[in-house]
């Protein structure tokens, strides 16, 4: 493929996506475009939150790898390194302030904005999608008239995020009965998703409502980058992944937003490989990690292995292996301090799900299959457990230390 | 700006700081003050300033002060050795050997609560750390309030320091804009009195190598290099490869301020989508 563009939605649930299933029509570009894409139904972030996730989606690595340095380890390798060296142009627009250059993500990138200086609001604290747009197609158009050299483009999009404020438009074309103010919206973010405030159910279905709206603007975001690819012409000969870094919660376990938990709502991810040559869509149920996306980039550009990945390329799918899923996060209040002790993983086989929470000492272990929502802790009746728990440990700082 | 005007500027800019450093003088006695040096424009602007003040008026320099990260340029190093030699200053190299030691010496490495000597336990458990381990990161929570705040105000209590000066500058960012010459700090658990006095506070970046490149006050190579502003080594970066801090279009780029106005920026943006 000429050219690779990686779109990551952040807080995109799976479930939000009419093609993995949603009735709700949050997202008729995306679906509309099902034709040219393989789709991976189990894909499968390397954490719950941003920080835990990215190592995996841009750097092939897990979040502990490199000890908990606050800024991206210079052992990590960024996926723009190995392609810029390759001679490809390499360009980033994202506005999440964990993967700033400050904290060295901008390692490896011809261009790369992350909005960092811009003014925010209170009520909308990033660039929207419609502005990264318009960054990206006015530096896509900038490179088409000077280079002729292939790119790798990443761009993110943050409007899902909370605090969940969508526009009129998007509330209205999700539920036009709900007729919040901006104010009113804000107050739910405040007193309500802020303080894990699950108790009003009745208010954790109006946030996830606002969420819809926001998956609702996304398409639209989405719908609109496409367009800018063929309008210059780029369309036929740019590969598009699309996934995100994580979901988030509305009470499924107790809680909201996405913090260090280990369950579906937070570690599912949509996966779609858009191919411009591709005539039919194709669907992979195998597991497939965030971990995968960078070896199978360059894989895409056809070059050699990165040694210091640790994902497989997901193309072509019949060298793609069976294999299990690893992910890790530290509980984000402690985090900060750099606390050691919190941390918790998963490993997934097929449908068995593993977890381990270290300063609990607890193991939990769902059968996805029989109890999709992860309710019934089988660990101690499961004749598989001690097999999984012995592929987990080696992952597991308590265990690796000693 | 003409060649003139900007050395009448400078030279006001630089009378105003010297009544402050003389007020300070009155206020305490030159052993009860300290300068604090990092070896940056600023600081080492600051520095300069006082020293002509204490020459012109015959007064001792007050000792300096300088923390060591740890995680520091050699460049700076190099060029602070120098320059204390050069002025005959009564120089300090302040930091935290404890941490050190007990993170093995090693950027990253996790350091056990348990393992640090009394004061630093104290310290930790003063800004409400209730964990048992930690990251040796000057950038980290507890790292940059053990390996900076904790020295400096361990220094201040050693030498019983009155008032303290320090390369502060109003337009470094919105929330210095109302700063005060002096700003008194009263004692609080581990931390004893004292006064911050920032001689500088008026002085824009531009104000800052005008007046360097006028007085001849000695910088520190890494400006050359494109280096904007100076702090720990794995977390400064350089703004423009090649092209001298002064020559670089300072008015309509931000000045990645000690990289502190980076994090703040960062922290700000997190804080607004619900983390912290």
């Amino acid at each position: 493929m000429k050219n690779v563009t990686l779109l990551t939605i952040d807080a995109l649930r799976k479930d939000a996506l009419g093609c993995y299933g949603n009735q709700s029509g949050l997202t008729p570009f995306i679906d509309s475009i099902q034709n040219n894409c393989l789709r991976f139904t189990r894909g499968q972030s390397t954490g719950p939150y941003t920080q835990a996730s990215f190592p995996g989606i841009l750097t092939s690595s897990y979040y502990l790898d490199y000890g908990q340095p606050k800024g991206l380890s210079p052992r990590r390798t960024l996926i723009s390194e190995p392609l810029k060296q390759a001679g490809i142009v390499t360009a980033a627009f994202h506005s999440n302030p964990y993967l700033c250059d400050y904290l060295g993500w901008n390692r490896g990138w011809d261009v790369f904005y992350d909005s960092m200086e811009e003014e925010v609001s209170e009520q909308i604290p990033y660039i929207k999608g419609d502005v990264i747009n318009s960054k990206v197609a006015s530096w896509l158009t900038s490179h088409r008239q000077r280079d002729n050299r292939p790119f790798f483009l990443w761009l993110h999009y943050m409007d899902i995020h909370e605090p969940y404020l969508p526009e009129r438009k998007y509330v209205d074309l999700v539920d036009p009965s709900i007729n919040l103010t901006q104010d009113e919206m804000f107050r739910l973010f405040s007193e309500v998703l802020l303080k894990r405030d699950v108790s009003d159910e009745g208010k954790v279905r109006l946030l996830r409502k606002l969420y819809d709206a926001h998956v609702r603007e996304v398409d639209d975001y989405v719908k609109q980058f496409f367009n800018t690819l063929e309008k210059l012409g780029l369309l036929q000969d740019t590969a598009v992944i699309i996934t995100s870094d994580h979901g988030d919660e509305f009470g499924e376990h107790g809680g909201l937003s996405h913090d260090d938990k280990m369950y579906s709502e937070l570690l599912d991810t949509p996966l779609i490989i858009y191919d411009p040559s591709k005539d039919g869509g194709e669907v992979c149920q195998k597991l497939a990690s965030n971990i995968d996306i960078p070896p199978t980039i360059v894989h895409l550009f056809g070059l050699k292995p990165v040694e210091n990945f640790q994902g497989c390329y997901l193309l072509p799918l019949a060298d793609y292996p069976e294999k299990g899923c690893f992910g890790e996060a530290i509980d984000q209040r402690s985090q900060r301090g750099g606390d050691i002790e919190k941390d918790s993983y998963f490993y997934r086989e097929q449908d068995i799900k593993l977890i381990y929470r270290a300063n609990l000492d607890q193991w939990e272990m769902y059968n996805l299959k029989e109890d999709p929502a992860e309710l019934s802790n089988i660990v101690d009746r499961s004749s598989e457990a001690g097999e999984l728990k012995e592929k987990l440990k080696p992952r597991v700082r308590r265990w690796l230390t000693k | 700006m003409a060649e003139q005007d900007k050395a009448k500027r400078c030279a006001e800019l630089v009378e105003k700081s010297k009544e402050v450093v003389r007020e300070a003088f009155q206020r305490f006695k030159s052993d009860e003050l300290a300068i604090t040096w990092t070896g940056g424009k600023d600081s080492t602007t600051t520095l300069w300033i006082i020293r002509q003040a204490c020459l012109e008026d015959n007064i001792k320099l007050p000792r300096v002060m300088t923390i060591d990260e740890y995680d520091s340029f050699e460049e700076i190093h190099d060029f602070m050795s120098k320059w204390s030699r050069e002025w005959k200053l009564d120089l300090e190299w302040c930091r935290n050997d404890d941490v050190i030691k007990a993170a093995s010496g090693k950027i990253g490495a996790p350091v056990r609560v348990s393992d640090l000597n009394e004061r630093n336990q104290a310290e930790i458990k003063r800004i409400g750390y209730e964990e048992v381990a930690f990251p040796f990161e000057a950038e980290s929570y507890v790292g940059n309030h053990l390996m900076k705040t904790a020295v400096f105000n361990e220094f201040i209590e050693r030498y019983a320091i009155k008032g303290i000066f320090q390369g502060l500058r109003r337009d470094e960012q919105p929330a210095r804009a109302q700063d005060e010459y002096f700003e008194h700090r009263p004692a609080a658990y581990l931390v004893p009195e004292h006064t911050r006095i920032k001689p500088i506070l008026h002085f824009t970046e531009r104000d800052i190598w005008d007046n360097i490149m006028i007085n001849r006050i000695p910088y520190c190579v890494l400006y050359e290099q494109g280096y904007r502003s100076l702090g720990a080594k794995t977390t400064s970066q350089i703004a423009a490869p090649g092209v001298p801090a002064w020559e670089q279009d300072l008015e309509h780029t931000v000045e990645r301020a000690g990289r502190r106005q980076d994090k703040e920026q960062m922290m700000e943006r997190l804080r607004k989508l619900g983390y912290m």
